[in-house]
């Protein structure tokens, strides 16, 4: 849910645009010490955020008869984490200002905030902790995709809400107001991606476990804490039962 | 159709070989006046001299340029009726409904209209190097670049698998289309990943250290471009002071 330009005040738009700015070049520091490193990098973070833009072409039907399109957010900080996803959520979220009028510059602060941070950390943190938990690997993509979806849509709303109170109930009214108007597309959304991302992760564990593993979400990575490590090897034999998997969560 | 009907139409626009930098001039000062000056005339003004630009000496095709405006309409049309729907004690219009209803719909829509100037008459790639200059670091407006390249790749095949997949009757019932998207979007991802790889290897081939350096077409500025859109800028600021 972008919010189109124009649609917050100047204080607003400055105040989440300053806010929104340290997270975005903490992944930029982070993404020019990893091509500074390894200069191949620079090709796979690309990669990666021209799938990320390319998810919102995919579209997924809906409950409520609308089709609705992915964010794709949790499902990039699962696989490059939500520092990285800050700055390649912000270069996707330019590009679909720039190329697809959704979103806009001045409001490019708050969409950055709300879908490249909030959403990321919230998907990552519900990946982390389910995987903590003892989950596999499917029911955690589900709840870092399903989870960064709401994160997201909520903090779109009270973003909104902030910008436009409500006359005679304030900000708490609008916010209501907001949360309920935009539920109708955005719950369905965040359940169908979820979804999404596990039917993806299955085809991934059996198609891409080499790119799976160098990126640390199937086997431990040698400079990972080793506790992590032994419960992610624990998720791959798991995600290859996938039956036994999904059937709890559907 | 594969490509992005805006980014065709930058590449195709007469004021492509305009420097960049003069068309964020207008275009961000455009989009700043939209935000800031009143609705009436400011914001009905900026909407004017956007799509008169865009289609006028741009020559901007109508139909891409008002396709694009639409796409952030129903967004801009929930947000604002939801803004003005109060509730307290019950539900009914805010005291001036239709007043702040149309003010966030003129400063949208003229926001929306400056910023698809911008996007109507220039490519991405000649934007990105133009970053440098606000100190981006350069790796990050290099996988911005790749990020930019390799979209289109993807977008074909993305159009290609789902026309396989439909086809096949992937996307018949809602089940079936929930698997044919997983799948769709697993093979998109493992396409992106082997294609980066294979760059890799070819740009590795040749010697690759310091970054993907490109020789940036030079298209040099115009005081004359600048100097009216300084102008035609300031003109309209005093209009819409003096007249709201």
């Amino acid at each position: 849910m972008h919010i189109a330009e124009g649609f917050l005040p100047p204080a607003h738009a400055i105040g989440w645009t300053v806010a929104a700015a340290p997270f975005v070049v903490h992944g930029a520091r982070a993404v020019v010490k990893e091509v500074r490193e390894n200069p191949e990098s620079t090709l796979l973070l690309g990669a990666a955020g021209a799938f990320t833009f390319v998810l919102s072409a995919i579209k997924l039907p809906s409950v409520t008869g609308s089709s609705s399109h992915p964010t794709g957010t949790g499902l990039g900080a699962v696989l490059f984490k939500p520092p990285v996803m800050a700055l390649l959520g912000t270069i996707v979220l330019l590009f679909q200002a720039l190329l697809l009028a959704h979103g806009g510059l001045t409001t490019l602060g708050a969409n950055v905030f709300s879908m490249a941070i909030v959403g990321p950390w919230a998907g990552y943190g519900a990946y982390l902790l389910t995987r903590r938990l003892g989950g596999g690997l499917l029911p955690a993509v589900f709840a870092a995709m399903a989870l960064s979806d709401l994160a997201t849509y909520v903090t779109t709303a009270l973003q909104l809400a902030w910008a436009h109170p409500d006359a005679e109930s304030g900000f708490l009214g609008a916010a209501v107001k907001f949360l309920g108007v935009f539920a109708v597309t955005q719950i369905p959304l965040a359940i169908g991606e979820g979804l999404l991302g596990v039917l993806l992760f299955r085809v991934l564990t059996v198609n891409a476990r080499p790119e799976l593993e160098r990126l640390g979400v199937l086997t431990p990575e040698p400079a990972g804490p080793a506790e992590v490590s032994r419960d992610e090897v624990h998720g791959v034999s798991r995600a290859q039962a996938p039956d036994e998997t999904t059937g709890g969560e559907r | 159709m594969t490509g992005l009907a805006i980014d065709d139409a930058a590449w195709a626009s007469a004021w492509r070989p305009r420097s960049p930098a003069d068309k964020v001039l207008i275009s961000v000062g455009l989009v700043l006046s939209a935000l800031l000056l009143p609705v009436w005339p400011g914001s009905v003004l900026v909407g004017l001299v956007a799509v008169g630009l865009a289609l006028g000496p741009a020559r901007v095709p109508a139909r891409t340029f008002g396709r694009a405006v639409r796409a952030p309409l129903a967004f801009i049309g929930i947000g604002a009726l939801t803004t003005v729907v109060e509730v307290g004690d019950g539900i009914g219009w805010a005291p001036d409904a239709a007043a702040q209803a149309g003010s966030l719909v003129g400063h949208a829509v003229a926001g929306s209209a400056a910023v698809l100037l911008l996007a109507t008459t220039t490519p991405m790639s000649d934007l990105l190097p133009a970053l440098q200059r606000l100190r981006v670091p350069a790796a990050v407006i290099e996988v911005a670049s790749v990020t930019y390249r390799m979209l289109f790749v993807l977008l074909t095949s993305l159009t290609t698998i789902r026309e396989a997949q439909t086809a096949r009757m992937g996307y018949a019932s809602v089940r079936g289309s929930y698997r044919s998207s997983g799948a769709l979007a697993a093979a998109v991802l493992t396409r992106s990943w082997d294609r980066a790889r294979r760059l890799q290897d070819g740009l590795a081939g040749r010697g690759l250290e310091t970054g993907l350096r490109v020789l940036p077409e030079t298209l040099p500025a115009s005081r004359r471009f600048e100097a009216a859109s300084v102008l035609g800028l300031a003109a309209l600021a005093a209009v819409s002071v003096v007249v709201a």
